[in-house]
């Protein structure tokens, strides 16, 4: 039937609020083959998290509510399981990493356990063999003198220890799918890079697919075979890495690649920023939600835009009526760049005068 | 961690002076002395200070406290004003209904709270939920003796079904299975009783701990695991959720105590508590001193025992 | 250019207005009090707690001016009383053995209880305060010392403790009725108070208060003080409804108030012979204390919600 592992359509996640709902997953839709390394990037609150939890079904609700769409897995939607069917699936087929690997164990069961628990649940195993194989994953992951080590604490770990330890809970029973909520945001750099290799070589060893997800682009492109780039809770371009950092054509994600700093640049130059804020998701706009923000946007860009293929790049699409390619319009987007400025000027003297009038 | 333990207990032993050196000032300022019950009013300067000096009275108080003290190493507590008894005989008469009051009071309340926390706790907002958070507000704003009264009413008077006073029924010599359910008869209420107060404060905290704990990340981890629910709760959600119940029932210990002592006082159960009333109303001073110390022994030996749990238990104290 | 000016207008002839960004940014908030209180009036139990509580007071103290029922000592044997009679128009709660007012007894008993109850909360925070915030910003000796001082009254069973005291100080009047059990109760407030302190002591506010010249007292009570408020608010509200409890478990014993002055809880074990004839005797006044404490504990409760995350806006 169909070659892909996992299809996501059109996932809408809402979230009850007093005031009303927040749009958090509003329309997503992509897929993952198997073995393949995917990675989801957006900013902070763009539904990225939401979404991999969504896959796993372990979004709390209330207040959070599946409005709508299909996760099918293995072409079973997931969304219609019952939660005892959705139990063999979590940690048996899909396994998943957190950002803060402390919080994320059991301050009160020694680590060798916690993996060997999951092995309990979907192999039936007794206690000795699981002890091993949770240890023989202990050292898998790189933790040293894994035996002594199976009967330690959490606390007694530093964080990327811990981080490895979760990748063995998570891997334990060898599923075909690994999600990677933020694995490395809250380590230290020079451990970052031990993580992800670690991340990167066991699913490469297993032949385990892969969702990355993160808001840091220097970890995309090290490490996944594709990107999709989240806004506002939708999908705004997806494309293989090389082609994505090469050739960007959403503006969003334009603005994303321009802010990280590099270090040809000019001393002193200014940092390139995106102005502005993120749409109220509680009353999402009706269009693009990068409109407000978007040098590039016309009057067209008040209706969504569809999710159409790059010329020339089938596998590369984006949400977005405009062509950045096209000289004519950079030269739009630069005047109303100007503009711009020169209206923010404008409003900073009026405040200025106004303080001083005070 | 060893080390952890012998350091609390060294660090109890000068609070046990402490409150050994306040209890004794505190009955020698009682009015009359602590021998006031002694002194004839229209008794004579000799009489008085032959009295006094029977006592050891006309000694320096520290003399005094020493003399005591080491008395009571020596397991002489001193004789009772009323019986003329030795303490530790009139004590170890009383004792044994009190234990057994106390503790079965102490492990209902304990297996009630933790099943009613835990599982109000699981299901917020249920209507369990509602139904076990409504009940222990009404069980801690009601005072012991009040609830203890409406149920000899209720249970004895009313409905007959249940004997309100004493600890046996008076009068009779059953064989010994009928005495054992009779016993078992005249426990029932005042245990329940006892019990009330605190479960209601225990499945409060209970629940709230129980709150906390499933919000932590790691629930969220087991249940990624694939655990079944049922496992998340128990093994999980319970296992840590306990830990900080311990602290709460030893600072409760002394409140028990104080509560025994009500209830004893209201069923008429012939255990420390009503020593204690009996003993005062009499001015029976070696007695009360005795209790009241005993009193604050238990207090400080159950925070005691509930640290050492607490190290024991938390591996983030264990090891470290 | 010409030709970027030609195709500037042919193709896009719909441009965009420059979007502002700005006005939306600058919100109305609500001050922390008022956020606070809201939070409060929008919880329904607490606010039917306080609601009680506010009529129980008014009752007690105003009600025996406004409906007339002020002579509980009265012996209402002739004039349509008697003893032991229902609750009826004249005597809403009936009459005892020997004839009183009830209803007149019940305010009179409350108004002693209530105020026994809030006047040693009042004596306890104060002085629980004032050791806790001692023990804790200072530290060192006066710490130890003070914390060995709570450790030994924590440790003795207070009923216990309290009986004994009670036939010590008191001449059973509600004066020092109030003073005994205020001299307990700031036990659990001090060590409240003390790690409120020493969590706050290493705060920057209280460095940058320093900086410019603030001396210790004023430190203390100006700039920490205010902080910990929260759960001093909390803990005191509570403390009233143990208060009443206790002295109503004293009272009950004879260790407390006697006769002549009346509280719910002599009441209770002067009605306690009763209880076959007229079991109202006893209900009444348990009643109201439980009422009034639970009343107390919902407010308690309250409080605590409202206060707690008061940072946030939402």
């Amino acid at each position: 039937m169909n070659e892909n592992l996992l299809e996501v359509q059109d996932l809408k996640v809402y979230f009850k609020v007093r005031a009303g709902h927040v749009h958090a997953v509003d329309g997503v839709t992509f897929a993952v083959k198997p073995g393949e390394k995917v990675a989801i990037v957006g900013e902070s609150g763009c539904g990225k998290s939401v979404t991999a939890l969504s896959i796993m079904r372990l979004v709390a609700q209330p207040p959070g509510v599946y409005a709508g769409g299909n996760i099918f897995f293995e072409n079973e939607d997931l969304l219609t399981l019952s939660e005892r069917r959705m139990q063999k699936i979590r940690g048996g087929q899909i396994g998943i990493i957190f950002q803060d690997p402390m919080s994320c164990l059991n301050p009160t069961m020694t680590i060798g356990d916690q993996i060997a628990e999951g092995l309990r649940i979907h192999r039936k195993i007794d206690k000795k063999e699981a002890r091993a194989r949770a240890t023989t994953l202990l050292e898998e992951v790189g933790i040293p003198a894994a035996k002594e080590r199976y009967d330690s604490y959490p606390h007694q770990f530093s964080g990327g220890m811990r981080q490895r330890v979760m990748i063995a809970v998570a891997l334990a029973c060898n599923p075909k799918l690994l999600i990677a909520d933020e694995p490395t945001t809250a380590l230290d750099v020079t451990v970052q890079a031990q993580i992800l290799e670690q991340i990167s070589s066991i699913c490469k060893e297993f032949g385990t697919a892969l969702i990355l997800i993160t808001h840091d682009l220097g970890v995309v492109a090290g490490l996944s075979d594709r990107v999709i780039v989240m806004y506002a809770g939708k999908v705004i371009e997806e494309g293989e890495t090389n082609e994505i950092f090469s050739n960007p054509r959403h503006p969003y994600t334009i603005g994303l690649l321009n802010s990280v700093p590099r270090l040809n640049e000019e001393r002193q130059s200014e940092l390139n920023t995106i102005e502005g804020a993120p749409p109220d998701l509680v009353k999402p706009p009706t269009g693009c939600p990068f409109m407000a923000r978007c040098d590039f946007a016309k009057k067209i860009c008040n209706e969504m835009p569809s999710f159409d293929p790059v010329v020339d790049q089938p596998t590369h699409h984006k949400a977005c009526w405009v062509d950045v390619t096209d000289p004519n319009v950079q030269a739009y987007a630069e005047r109303r760049r100007q503009a711009r400025r020169e209206a923010q000027i404008v409003a900073i003297d009026e405040a200025a005068n106004v303080l001083q009038g005070e | 961690m060893g080390r952890y333990i012998i350091r609390r207990v060294i660090q109890a032993i000068p609070l046990l002076f402490l409150v050994s050196i306040a209890m004794f000032g505190l009955i020698h300022l009682m009015p009359g002395g602590p021998v006031g019950v002694f002194l004839n009013p229209h008794l004579s300067a000799e009489g008085r200070a032959a009295i006094n000096a029977r006592f050891g009275l006309n000694q320096p108080l520290p003399v005094q406290y020493v003399k005591w003290l080491l008395n009571t190493f020596q397991g002489n507590f001193g004789f009772s004003f009323v019986t003329n008894q030795s303490v530790t005989q009139v004590l170890g008469e009383h004792f044994p209904p009190t234990l057994e009051l106390f503790s079965s009071a102490l492990l209902l309340a304990l297996i009630v709270a933790v099943f009613l926390g835990t599982v109000s706790g699981a299901r917020q907002g249920s209507v369990l939920d509602y139904s076990v958070t409504t009940l222990s507000y009404f069980g801690i704003s009601m005072p012991i003796f009040f609830l203890g009264l409406l149920a000899q009413e209720v249970f004895g008077i009313w409905l007959h079904a249940l004997p309100v006073s004493g600890q046996s029924t008076a009068g009779i010599v059953f064989d010994p299975f009928n005495a054992a359910w009779d016993q078992l008869n005249h426990l029932i209420l005042p245990m329940l009783i006892l019990s009330i107060t605190f479960i209601a404060g225990w499945s409060r905290y209970m629940r709230s701990s129980m709150v906390e704990v499933r919000k932590q990340d790691y629930i969220r981890t087991a249940r990624a695991k694939g655990a079944s629910t049922s496992s998340v709760l128990i093994h999980h959600a319970l296992r840590n959720a306990l830990i900080p119940l311990i602290t709460v029932v030893a600072i409760d210990f002394g409140s028990i105590a104080g509560g025994a002592a009500i209830t004893e006082t209201v069923f008429a159960w012939p255990g420390m508590g009503q020593l204690f009333i009996s003993s005062l109303e009499a001015r029976d001073y070696p007695v009360l001193l005795s209790m009241l110390i005993l009193g604050a022994v238990f207090v400080i030996i159950a925070n005691l025992l509930a640290d050492i749990l607490y190290a024991i238990i938390d591996p983030r104290i264990r090891y470290s | 250019m010409d030709s970027s000016e030609q195709l500037n207008t042919t193709i896009f002839d719909d441009e965009e207005p420059i979007i502002e960004l700005t006005s939306a940014l600058v919100q109305k908030r609500r001050s922390q009090g008022r956020i606070i209180f809201d939070r409060f009036l929008s919880n329904r139990t607490a606010m039917i707690g306080a609601i009680f509580l506010i009529l129980m007071l008014a009752i007690c103290f105003l009600g025996p001016t406004i409906t007339g029922h002020n002579n509980p000592d009265f012996l209402h044997l002739a004039d349509g009383g008697g003893t032991f009679s229902p609750p009826s128009w004249q005597f809403p709660l009936g009459t005892d053995d020997v004839g009183r007012d009830q209803f007149a007894r019940a305010m009179d008993g409350g108004q002693v209880s209530l105020i026994i109850g809030l006047s040693s909360m009042a004596i306890s925070i104060v002085l629980g305060v004032v050791i806790g915030a001692l023990a804790g910003y200072f530290g060192g000796i006066i710490d130890n010392i003070l914390m060995r001082l709570t450790d030994v009254v924590l440790s003795v069973p207070l009923y216990l403790l309290l009986f004994v005291l009670s036939t010590v100080l008191t001449d059973h009047s509600p004066r020092s009725v109030i003073f005994l059990i205020s001299i307990f109760g700031w036990t659990t407030m001090a060590r409240l108070v003390r790690s409120e302190f020493i969590a706050q002591k290493e705060r920057e506010y209280v460095m940058a208060a320093r900086t410019i010249g603030a001396k210790n007292f004023r430190l203390m009570f100006r700039h920490i003080l205010p902080n910990a408020a929260g759960p001093i608010i909390v803990n005191a509200t509570l403390l009233v409804g143990n208060n009443i409890i206790l002295e109503s478990v004293l009272s009950f014993f004879g260790f407390g108030i006697q006769p002549p002055y009346a509280t719910w809880g002599n009441m209770i074990a002067y009605g306690q012979g009763f209880m076959d004839t007229d079991a109202l005797l006893v209900i009444i006044p348990g009643l109201l204390i439980f009422l009034t404490v639970l009343s107390f504990n919902l407010v308690g409760d309250g409080l605590r919600d409202a206060l707690d995350p008061y940072m946030t806006e939402r």
